[in-house]
């Protein structure tokens, strides 16, 4: 190719990865509000809004908005159980069963949070799953093990920490098949940095599946413009149907 | 021409995958795919849109596709409708194949009959 279209084209790329276009042209880009931290009456920090977030499809790599763990600290039951993952026995989202919390988090669908002094839920457009966090200081209940696991949080000054542990081991952290097991313990740290903002931080630790802990922290951005959509996983599930995509055996 | 369908492809890697379950549990991301048809149907339904089209072989006999687009709620939000395709559309199509051997595929972009070559919601996670 000539040198010329070479370089217009790398220009032209450089020029697109800027504006993130979307599929169809749109009278106009995006631009996040700007403004000072929105607060409850309480003077916590109001982390409510419809929030944009970047797909994290492999939480060890770095990307738009997010800073990945890169390599991953296994044990070595850990490291068998990745080596052996393999998507085409069994991939529970696309099974349509639950996501769990932090491939919900991962998810390329946007997040409501809805907040009082007791409680902040995340309503999750990804299979319009949720999520009801206490913050009012009460410990974790005891009860079964679930998907998502149990939830409570408190502030650290102004920043959310959510505590989530009682996992049943059934998913993965990304979609890319991470693993973690029943002894996962998740913290997220949530900072809104101002009125477009929102700072997540996401601590895995899981002491079957990996020596250390480790993050993968990302920026959320505010979208007043809109709201979530209903996303029903089973209404045309053909993949599963059609036998492309197995259900998982656990 | 070379250079249109270079520049298209930057165009594909500016916006992020999309994906309601692993593209890897189904499609064969080094088994890429172009195809050239008309639409006969449209599926606009969760998780994923469906694109139904016949194409021709190199014989002239008519084979049948499908093809996965995105979850209609990120393919809204930029700005596709569920008439943005319609029975009879001719389409070109770019994307990858099923693991299966199936004539189905996974949508990366879709050149509409306006011309217009648009993101088509691909869930493969590498393509960026």
């Amino acid at each position: 190719m000539d040198s010329r279209y070479r370089c217009s084209l790398f220009s032209f790329a450089v020029w697109l990865a800027v504006l993130e276009l979307p599929a169809f042209p749109q009278s106009d880009v995006f631009k996040p509000p700007v403004g000072p931290v929105p607060r409850m009456a309480d003077g916590k920090p109001d982390l409510g809004g419809v929030w944009d977030h970047p797909f994290v499809g492999d939480m060890t790599k770095s990307g738009r908005d997010q800073v990945g763990a890169g390599e991953l600290p296994f044990t070595a039951w850990g490291l068998a159980e990745w080596k052996n993952y393999n998507a085409e026995d069994g991939d529970a989202t696309g099974a349509c069963l639950p996501h769990g919390l932090v491939r919900s988090i991962n998810a390329p669908f946007p997040v409501q949070l809805v907040q009082n002094d007791k409680y902040v839920s995340f309503d999750f457009e990804t299979d319009n799953w949720f999520q009801v966090v206490p913050i009012d200081g009460r410990p974790h209940r005891k009860q079964i093990a679930t998907w998502a696991g149990d939830s409570v949080g408190h502030w650290e000054g102004d920043t959310l920490v959510i505590d989530t542990v009682n996992f049943n081991g059934k998913t993965k952290v990304d979609s890319i098949g991470h693993p973690h097991s029943s002894q996962l313990h998740v913290t997220q740290r949530w900072t809104r940095k101002d009125l477009g903002h929102m700072a997540l931080e996401i601590t895995i630790d899981d002491p079957k599946t990996y020596t250390k802990p480790w993050k993968n922290t990302r920026t959320f951005t505010l979208r007043p413009d809109w709201e979530i959509m209903e996303f029903s996983c089973e209404e045309n599930n053909k993949s599963l149907w059609e036998g492309r995509i197995k259900a998982p055996k656990n | 021409m070379k250079i249109a369908m270079l520049a298209a492809a930057a165009f594909m890697a500016a916006i992020p995958a999309l994906a309601h379950h692993s593209f890897a549990a189904e499609f064969d991301g080094k088994k890429s795919i172009k195809l050239e048809g008309t639409i006969t149907k449209v599926e606009w339904t969760n998780p994923h849109i469906w694109m139904y089209l016949d194409v021709k072989d190199d014989s002239g006999n008519v084979v049948k596709w499908q093809c996965e687009g995105g979850a209609p709620n990120t393919l809204t939000r930029a700005g596709w409708s569920k008439d943005s395709l319609k029975p009879g559309d001719q389409v070109a199509l770019d994307g990858w194949l099923a693991k299966d051997g199936s004539k189905t595929c996974n949508t990366r972009s879709v050149k509409m009959p306006d011309g217009r070559n648009v993101f088509a919601g691909s869930s493969n996670n590498d393509d960026k």
